[in-house]
């Protein structure tokens, strides 16, 4: 896209996460603005690529592709070694037909802005063994509280729309969502990086998880997940 | 029962859980009149802990709240797992907890951890109870003959010499010193293990009193998470016990709000072992002294750090770890005239001037390729076997 960058993965078509790198963030960008410009790669490959010279080396990276059909090349250069280069060609697939799961028909019933690091604070709390998580929204308080199940036991949270890691709380009408858990936690690993979360419930149930990450230069990045909940049987 | 709990003694709390996790499985609560007691034993029946925390731990203490005309007070059974949970890093919780109410819900057979954390949040934990009894379990330790005080860092520190995989310890208790010794089982291949003794003098301890010299071995798995738990509220141990089969008891208080008493089993240790313990240091060919870096320190009444280690290859080129922990006050200002006298016959080191050299390379190598030097090696059997192969075939 002109645009920027956009990766996309799904998984089991219950989750899809994209990660959008804003054409800014980068020092030059050209892309064709007559075609869509979409081709399919194995992210394992891709971060292996990337990772090429370990993943604390800092590198700049050059990205080209020239039309459908033809290779991903990657130019990796270190910052701290000089002369030292790698070229790596992925090649790429047609894509498969994303999920859509933006679905016009279904209103925003709730959105909630939270500060990341409390919130991930919370996740990392819950408990491990349980694989349901449930998600109770309501305009009265407590306006959120998210209810694990374990073994035996009931863990619950209390987070009021006063709490200061609540920057904005909108909620008609009460609703009882449920996740698995399995698939939160897929998202706690871009949330350790992100500075804001905007979290929106749809009316039938997907959660769009929206992530800011804000760099030093504020420059910004954003990645979103979409979550399909679980229906009651 | 409901009570409150301040936010820093949310933390003394999850120590404490966690201490008692490292002894059973179930967690007894048991509500008095003026204060609470957890208890704890494992499945083997060989530990037992319990920690009574008095009405002024909490903020707020009602033993009855709920006013059923049981006299005894509340009591429950929970899983330790349960408890756990609720106290998951017991590191961070003083500055996340403000406050926690715990309630005891005999009708709804739930006991509930609320947690008012910061930003506003409440934490809620519903655990269930499994049972309302509580076991008791039934051990003397004023009466017992004898008694030792000491700060929970020398023993952590006789402790943090032993082997991860010393699963036992023996306290031998002397009317001078006591010897700590890791346990070795008749069965061991005696070549293919470290031994470690760590000599206390009884001046090291606050207060110390054997009247009856003894020796009692019991687990070390326990006895490391009573001294984690000691550690971490700063506080000494109280030693008592009797003889070897009957219980040792290490309590644990601050006074004013709690005590902590954790019971162990002891069993008789192995008399062949212990024979040759003291037979192994009288034969002792090498040693090495480390002066410790404490020597700068001024000799002050805390308990010397100075340590000798004599680290020793007996004839049976069998390594034996021997760390003394002197009494006498070493004069620090002239290393070179400070005396140790060591236990056991080990070795006379007249003064630091003298310090043997170490072990060379030579013995070592013969040590390590020891077979090679027998007589009845036989250079034939190992000719058509490459145990090696050359790592570059250029």
């Amino acid at each position: 896209m002109t645009e920027g960058l956009k990766l996309t993965v799904e998984e089991g078509k219950c989750v899809q996460a994209s990660a959008y790198v804003p054409a800014d963030n980068f020092t030059e960008y050209h892309v064709r603005e007559d075609v869509d410009v979409m081709f399919k790669i194995s992210i394992a490959v891709l971060a292996e690529c990337l990772n090429i010279f370990g993943s604390a080396e800092e590198s700049s990276l050059k990205m080209y592709y020239r039309c459908e059909g033809s290779p991903l090349l990657l130019v990796l250069q270190p910052q701290s070694v000089h002369n030292v280069m790698t070229d790596c060609e992925i090649s790429t697939q047609t894509p498969d037909s994303l999920l859509d799961l933006r679905d016009s028909d279904a209103d925003e019933v709730a959105k909630l802005v939270l500060k990341a690091p409390a919130f991930l604070a919370l996740l990392a709390d819950l408990e491990r063994s349980c694989d349901v998580l449930e998600l109770n929204l309501s305009p009265e308080h407590p306006n959120v509280s998210i209810v694990t199940y374990g073994m035996q036991d009931r863990s619950c949270i209390d987070m009021p729309k006063s709490s200061d890691m609540v920057s904005s709380f909108s909620c008609e009408q009460a609703l009882t969502l449920r996740y698995q858990l399995h698939h939160i936690r897929l998202f706690m690993k871009a949330l350790a990086l992100s500075s804001k979360v905007v979290l929106r419930f749809s009316s039938n149930g997907v959660l769009l998880l929206q992530l800011k990450l804000e760099k030093e230069d504020q420059r910004q990045m954003f990645s979103e997940f979409y979550i399909v909940p679980l229906l009651d049987d | 029962m409901k009570c409150y709990v301040p936010g820093p003694n949310v933390k003394v709390l999850g120590r404490t859980i966690h201490a008692l996790a490292r002894f059973g499985d179930e967690l007894y609560l048991e509500s008095l009149v003026d204060c609470v007691r957890l208890r704890t034993l494992n499945t083997a029946e060989s530990a037992y802990a319990m920690v009574k925390f008095n009405k002024n731990f909490f903020s707020y203490f009602n033993y009855n709240y709920n006013s059923n005309n049981d006299n005894d007070g509340p009591k429950c059974k929970i899983s330790m797992k349960s408890a756990l949970n609720t106290f998951k890093s017991p590191a961070h919780m003083d500055k996340q907890v403000e406050n926690l109410e715990i309630k005891l819900e005999l009708d709804q057979c739930k006991l509930i951890f609320q947690f008012k954390c910061k930003h506003g949040i409440i934490k809620t934990h519903y655990v269930s109870i499994l049972d309302s009894k509580v076991t008791q379990a039934v051990y003397t330790k004023d009466l017992v003959p004898n008694r030792i005080t000491s700060s929970q860092r020398i023993l952590s520190e006789a402790i943090s010499n032993f082997q991860s995989s010393d699963d036992q310890v023996t306290l031998e208790a002397l009317s001078h010193s006591i010897l700590l010794r890791n346990y070795i089982d008749d069965n061991i291949d005696l070549s293919k293990i470290i031994r470690t003794q760590i000599n206390i003098k009884s001046e090291e301890f606050d207060s110390y009193t054997v009247d009856e010299e003894t020796a009692v071995t019991f687990t070390m798995k326990e006895f490391k998470a009573l001294l984690t738990f000691a550690e971490a509220l700063g506080l000494p141990i109280q030693i008592q016990f009797e003889t070897t089969g009957k219980p040792i008891v290490f309590i644990i208080h601050n006074g004013t709000t709690l005590e902590a008493h954790f019971v162990l089993a002891t069993t008789k240790p192995d008399v062949t072992t212990q024979a040759s313990t003291t037979q192994k240091s009288s034969r002792v060919e090498r040693n090495k002294r480390k002066d410790s870096s404490n020597l700068t320190e001024s000799a002050s009444k805390k308990p010397h750090l100075e340590e000798d280690i004599s680290k020793c290859l007996d004839e049976d080129s069998h390594l034996f770890n021997f760390v003394d922990i002197p009494n006498e006050e070493i004069p620090t200002n002239n290393c070179d005239n400070s005396v140790n006298v060591e236990n056991n016959n080990l070795v006379d080191i007249k003064d630091c001037d003298n310090i043997p050299a170490s072990p060379t390379s030579k013995t070592m190598i013969k040590s390590l390729f020891k077979k090679c030097f027998e007589s009845t090696f036989d250079p034939r059997s190992t000719q058509d076997v490459v145990l090696a192969g050359n790592s570059d075939s250029e």
